[in-house]
């Protein structure tokens, strides 16, 4: 039972990581809480389930559909994180910082209304390139098609951004910018353009996470990205927020806590959202600013 | 000063003219509460649409003197939101009587404020037992008012307990409710028939609606040393629908009967768990109306009324038109005046697409039928386990 629970808690974990990501991101580099961030998820997972909608043939089973579901949610999850920053944060970005804040919390109430009113206020049915059956592992743990391709697409995600971020001169310039956006921009740092890539990474990571999350439990909805979003937030501070490895570790720590919780304490189904959040305080008042810190600036 | 002149002038006309298209001054109104957004809004729909067809279908055959509508109000499955629609329809003297609410969480609230007013609520889908039960309490302020013409909690998870007993022959059970007043009673009920009968409930455990993963859960029910034979689900079909995905994602389908409620048995189930649905147990109340005689012409007209793909038939639709046709009936008689209708109401003796509905002095029918189905993913029906 101890191993299909590590399976449960690691692709719950690998999907909370991959929004943390997202959060941790834009507060390391803004100092600024993307609320709007869970909308963002769910618009990335209905544009795959538009593309699938226009395109059927090309989305029937297989690699290319899974392909195709992904490139279509990460692309807009990206452009519309990129345009949401453009539109609604930069003009406020000399502003206090609670500024931005509330209009996140805005594009977020906007974005979930719009496609409320607009597109559909129920369930709706995503397509599963996969099959459900489950393989057994060495060890007794099941594990499906869509809990292994879950956890390889968000270790292949979390290594590209780590390559991004640290070999290449676009992640120079975010690692130099989240040191002191101000000296970067007087360094010949474009601060703009590295902001809205920023919010594309970001955006993308949670579009990827939308797919998964979506595919995961076969539905969509207007509201799909509330929970995951504020579970995945959790798991950015629980980690250290700004910090890239902390919304990693925290991600899948706060995984592994919900699914414990679940499995092993009496009744626990029903108190693991309260267990986890326990966990999560302890710790804060441990560690106020996580259990790997903010990022702290680099001394060279 | 003069755009403001002019902007007033406009306001005032839209305003004319939008009361000119609102409901005619002297129409006598049914009220429908159910859910028409969220979750459960395809069910309101669904209701919605019987209550409409109800009404139209006695304003056509001119058997009232006045012209009657059906206005529909949102409780969005939201026992707050159902207060607030409670307080808006007493406050509308044209109302006469009240279709709803279809979830028991709303029921029970707003049933208290209809009682204030008062005016006659027939809920076509609230099962638990306490929503009529609280008209008996001393502490209820006002006349009863709470009437339903399904049958409740206590039938239908009793029904299921001898079905899995007897007819699956399981005699240990694993408990699973979503925390709601309807999944937690129908659970109870099963738990506490199973029991006599001779059988054990494994575990008792509650999950939160929203929550979409439930693997650790289902896990440690396999993996449970009193090795449960199968699961009851007390809930709706979003959650019944992630758990057979996530029971077949473990493995578990093969080895573990799924059996659940009403609330679970919706086509929608198969948009959620897809061929993963197959072979899940499913009690309805009453009679499938596909199977009851006194139905059929009732599903035809339904079919030729609403026609489209998103507008088929929802469960509890029948229970709707029969609950509009039962307040048509009392109308009748008292003509439009809530607190005569309300007093005709335990009077009645409807004969309808149910068959017979005659309340009791609680205010629930005594025609309490269920019967059990079984899903079948390939053609997305549940047929009747005979």
């Amino acid at each position: 039972m101890l191993a299909q629970q590590i399976v449960n808690g690691l692709s719950l974990g690998a999907i909370y990581a991959l929004i943390a990501l997202g959060y941790t991101l834009v507060y390391g580099i803004l100092a600024m809480i993307n609320f709007a961030h869970s909308e963002v998820l769910m618009m990335g997972s209905f544009a795959a389930l538009g593309a699938a909608a226009l395109a059927p043939s090309m989305f029937g089973t297989g690699v290319l559909a899974l392909a195709g579901l992904f490139a279509a949610s990460m692309l807009a999850a990206g452009a519309l994180n990129a345009t949401i920053e453009r539109l609604a944060y930069r003009p406020l970005r000399r502003h206090s910082r609670l500024t931005p804040l509330i209009s996140a919390i805005g594009v977020s109430i906007i974005l979930q209304n719009a496609v409320f009113l607009w597109v559909s206020d129920q369930s709706l049915a995503f397509p599963q390139p996969l099959s459900g059956d489950a393989f057994t592992l060495p060890g007794g743990a099941q594990i499906s098609a869509l809990q292994a391709l879950t956890l390889a697409a968000a270790l292949a995600l979390m290594v590209l951004l780590h390559l991004f971020v640290e070999k290449t001169r676009m992640g120079r310039a975010m690692r130099a910018c989240a040191d002191d956006l101000e000296a970067a921009g007087l360094m010949g740092v474009d601060a703009d353009v590295v902001i809205a890539v920023t919010f594309f990474v970001g955006g993308a990571l949670g579009g990827a996470a939308g797919v998964l999350y979506s595919m995961s439990y076969g539905s969509t909805k207007y509201n799909l990205g509330f929970l995951p979003g504020a579970k995945a937030f959790t798991a950015a501070v629980l980690g250290g927020i700004g910090n890239v490895r902390g919304a990693v570790l925290g991600g899948f720590l706060l995984g592994f806590l919900e699914v414990l919780s679940a499995g092993y304490i009496p009744n626990g189904a029903q108190w693991r959202d309260v267990i986890a959040f326990s966990v999560l305080i302890l710790v804060l008042l441990a560690r106020p600013s996580g259990l790997l810190g903010e990022r702290v600036a680099e001394k060279v | 000063m003069r755009a403001r002149t002019l902007a007033a002038a406009g306001a005032w006309i839209l305003a004319a003219a939008l009361s000119a298209c609102g409901p005619r001054d002297h129409s006598v109104i049914i009220a429908v509460a159910a859910p028409l957004t969220g979750d459960t809004g395809a069910e309101g729909q669904g209701i919605k649409r019987a209550v409409i067809m109800a009404v139209e279908e006695a304003n056509a055959s001119h058997r009232f003197p006045y012209h009657i509508e059906a206005k529909p109000f949102d409780d969005r499955a939201d026992p707050k939101e159902a207060v607030n629609v409670a307080n808006l329809i007493i406050s509308d003297p044209r109302i006469v009587a009240v279709v709803g609410h279809y979830t028991s969480g709303c029921s029970i609230p707003a049933a208290k404020v209809y009682a204030r007013a008062p005016i006659a609520m027939i809920s076509p889908g609230a099962t638990t037992p306490e929503v009529t039960l609280q008209q008996t309490s001393p502490d209820w302020i006002g006349p009863r008012v709470v009437f339903r013409d399904v049958a409740t909690d206590d039938v239908q998870g009793a029904a299921a307990a001898r079905f899995v007993y007897s007819r699956l022959g399981l005699r240990r059970m694993a408990l699973v409710h979503d925390k709601t007043p309807y999944g937690q009673g129908i659970a109870e009920q099963f738990q506490k028939t199973f029991q006599e009968l001779g059988g054990t409930v494994t575990s008792f455990d509650g999950i939160s609606i929203g929550d979409r993963d439930f693997k650790a859960l289902l896990t440690k029910i396999k993996d449970d040393s009193s090795r449960p034979q199968g699961i009851y689900f007390g809930g709706l079909y979003t959650e019944a629908g992630l758990i057979l995905v996530q029971m077949r994602e473990l493995g578990m389908k093969k080895n573990l009967a799924f059996v659940s409620d009403d609330g679970a048995q919706s086509p929608v189930l198969y948009e959620i768990a897809g061929d993963a649905a197959d072979g899940a147990y499913l009690t309805t109340i009453g009679v499938p109306v596909e199977q009851l005689p006194s139905a059929r012409d009732f599903l035809a007209r339904y079919k030729k009324r609403w026609t489209g793909a998103s507008e088929d038939i929802k469960p509890f639709d029948h229970f709707g038109y029969e609950a509009a046709n039962i307040v048509l009936d009392a109308l009748a008689k008292s003509g439009p005046d809530r607190e005569k209708l309300l007093a005709v109401l335990p009077t009645i003796r409807h004969k309808g697409i149910l068959g017979e509905t005659v309340f009791d002095d609680k205010g629930d029918t005594l025609n309490k039928i269920v019967t059990m189905t079984r899903a079948h993913a390939k053609d997305r029906s549940f047929p009747t386990v005979k």
